[in-house]
């Protein structure tokens, strides 16, 4: 009597099952790393010959337990092997001068947009003060104004910019503390774009108003140029960041209102992916952006020193997203848009294994 | 496998669908209270250190130090644990959940980065609006109100609406929760010849072709399924020998009383059976259940 095709297939590859099972117990519970060279070398090769069993047992085992046991077996060996993409030495940096600057020109129209958003309210503000400076109070939030408001003398508010009353110790908690409300904001902003990126169209109109009420009211005591030497050494990384946010968010946005040939949910976790590393980068900008408040702002008063500062701050802001990791060789641009194409339909790039001398596939 | 459970399909990139159970909510939501936990404790932690370390410094650079260390932990611990721990986290790791890529590939920082970001938006945001309503939207008019409420409550209950359980961060950075599968391996009942020793073995009962064509691929697996239960003592020999007397009947089967030794004739027709379908796969005829001509 013959005995079933499927007791064969089982009977000869039952070994190399049990053994995957165990690497894949080990991995699954202490990690890759308690792996040694031998069975990192071993579990892809055993990875893919269980995915092939597992195709042939689905269109021809009769054995309902059999195919059950190697759709599980798959999926854990899957985890193990897939699990997550390894980050390499060097990672940090290639993505801080690499990554996250190409993203960011990624976003030209968004950026665009966000900017426009802002200086829209900077604008709508600053038209307002100048025929009623009683919106003041409307657009700017009392807490974060400081006593800088339109009843203070003009030389109350030109103190404000070149002493401030906080000293040493008192600075660096409020520098700490607008760095964490600006990443916070900066995060909101993005999260927001969720849905469908009017929130985050408000979000940067009212901090535009904000910024227009602050410049309108120095200007109308004749204070702008100080104002702006004081603003900018800071606000360069600061309003430089809290665009980039925007134009994160908008991008989520747009992704959902205009998707493309690509589903709804394809292009969101495609934009979301692509602006996270942008709203990342923004996050650290904020940080520099308080580093300069709380230890440069107060402690230099001359005016052009600022400008010297901003003009500085500006030169390696711009530089930074604009020309970091921009590849030199011709021909580098295709290379760099099929990389992009391949990245956004999912095709594998090599495994976490694959570094470790695992074979190719 | 249960049966009732959500699954949910990944294309590896062999090219070939893998079938995750998904997570449940409740698994989630119990991962999410003990990394909250975790998480509370290390604050707790810092701002201890810190108060010791004050004795020596200034009380204004400690609170601005304790500040940015509390942000850097609440938003970089699911983060870092995400990216370094392959997709679990500690909470995730004692539920045995994983984040998978939806798309099959590996899971990449910048997924972890998207579905960690909206965190904050989706579940903390909401709670403070129900519970202080007037710092977020104020005094705004209904027109505004309605529409933020409906997204409010659409961001928190997602992951009760949604089809396949992904919360707002799921979607935006292409990614699913889900659990990692067990893998048993049943005993094969067709490999086993006999149950009690000395028993004459089951090949002696041999069925002809036109037996054999009665029943499918579905029939099969019932059969398989009670053989297994008998085994556990979940079907007692009294279920075996009704099922074996009304198989004998269908097919017409000729030889010795099935019912003698019920298990050793359901063993003998279970193994010919499959060796017979499978067999004719092996020809391109695919016969699903006994209605499949």
């Amino acid at each position: 009597m013959t005995e079933p095709r499927s007791v064969a297939f089982r009977k000869e590859r039952e070994g190399q099952w049990f053994e995957l099972d165990r690497l894949t117990d080990k991995a699954l519970t202490s990690g890759l790393k308690s792996l040694d060279a031998g069975e990192l070398h071993r579990l892809p090769v055993l990875y893919r010959s269980c995915i092939a069993s597992l195709s042939v047992a689905r269109r021809t085992a009769m054995d309902q337990a059999l195919v059950d046991y190697l759709e599980a077996l798959a999926a854990r060996a899957y985890l193990a092997v897939y699990g997550s993409r390894r980050s390499t030495r060097g990672a940090l940096r290639a993505v801080l001068f690499e990554e996250f600057p190409r993203r960011v020109r990624a976003l030209g129209r968004e950026l665009a947009l966000s900017t426009g958003f802002l200086t829209l309210g900077a604008v709508v503000a600053w038209t307002l003060m100048s025929v009623e400076p009683g919106w003041y109070d409307a657009f700017v939030n009392p807490a974060l104004a400081g006593g800088r408001d339109p009843y203070a003398s003009t030389e109350s508010l030109r103190a404000a910019l070149y002493d401030g009353g906080e000293q040493g110790e008192a600075l660096s908690l409020f520098a700490s503390f607008l760095f964490v409300h600006n990443a916070r904001i900066g995060m909101l902003c993005f999260a927001l774009g969720f849905a469908a990126g009017i929130p985050t169209a408000m979000l940067l109109f009212t901090n535009g108003l904000m910024l227009g009420a602050f410049l309108h009211l120095y200007h109308s005591r004749g204070l702008l140029f100080e104002l702006v030497g004081w603003l900018l050494p800071h606000g360069i990384p600061e309003i430089g960041a809290v665009i980039l946010c925007g134009a994160a968010g908008l991008h989520l946005g747009r992704s959902m209102l205009l998707p493309g040939a690509r589903t709804v949910r394809a292009a969101l976790a495609d934009a979301g992916r692509r602006s996270s590393v942008v709203v990342a980068g923004a996050v650290l900008l904020f940080g520099v952006a308080g580093l300069v408040e709380g230890i440069f702002r107060q402690a230099v008063t001359n005016d052009l020193v600022r400008y010297a500062l901003a003009g500085f701050n500006a030169l390696w802001f711009f530089s930074w997203l604009f020309l970091a990791g921009r590849e030199k060789k011709p021909g580098a641009r295709e290379a760099s848009i099929s990389r992009g194409a391949s990245r956004g339909t999912g095709t594998p790039r090599g495994t976490g294994m694959s570094s470790s001398g695992g074979p190719g596939a | 496998m249960r049966e009732s459970e959500l699954h949910l399909d990944v294309v590896g990139p062999e090219g070939v669908p893998l079938r995750f159970p998904a997570a449940t909510l409740a698994e989630r939501a119990m991962a999410f209270g003990i990394d909250l936990m975790i998480l509370f404790l290390s604050l707790a932690v810092v701002a201890i250190a810190l108060v010791a370390a004050g004795a020596a410094s200034g009380f204004a650079t400690l609170v601005g130090l304790g500040l940015v260390a509390a942000f850097v932990i609440q938003h970089g611990y699911f983060i870092f644990f995400e990216i370094h721990w392959q997709g679990t986290t500690p909470g995730k790791r004692l539920l045995k959940l994983k984040v998978v890529s939806r798309d099959g590939a590996g899971l990449r920082p910048d997924a972890v980065l998207a579905r960690n970001l909206m965190r904050d938006v989706e579940l903390f945001v909401p709670l403070a609006t129900i519970d202080a309503p007037e710092q977020l939207v104020g005094d705004a008019p209904w027109w505004m109100l309605a529409p933020t409420s409906l997204w409010l409550a659409v961001m928190l209950f997602l992951p009760v609406i949604a089809k396949e359980r992904t919360r707002v961060g799921d979607l935006v950075g292409g990614t699913i929760v889900v659990r990692i599968p067990e893998a048993t391996l049943a005993r094969d009942e067709a490999a086993r010849t006999s149950l009690v020793p000395g028993a004459p073995p089951s090949d002696a009962i041999t069925f002809t072709q036109p037996q054999l064509d009665h029943y499918g691929e579905l029939e099969l697996e019932t059969l398989a399924d009670l053989m297994r239960k008998h085994d556990q003592g979940a079907a007692s020999t009294q279920d075996l020998k009704i099922v074996a007397r009304t198989i004998a009947q269908k097919i017409g089967y000729g030889g010795p009383t099935p019912t003698d030794d019920p298990v050793r004739f359901l063993r003998a027709f279970y193994k010919q059976q499959r060796a017979f379908l499978e067999k004719k796969l092996l020809f391109g005829k695919r016969k699903t259940s006994k209605f499949d001509d």
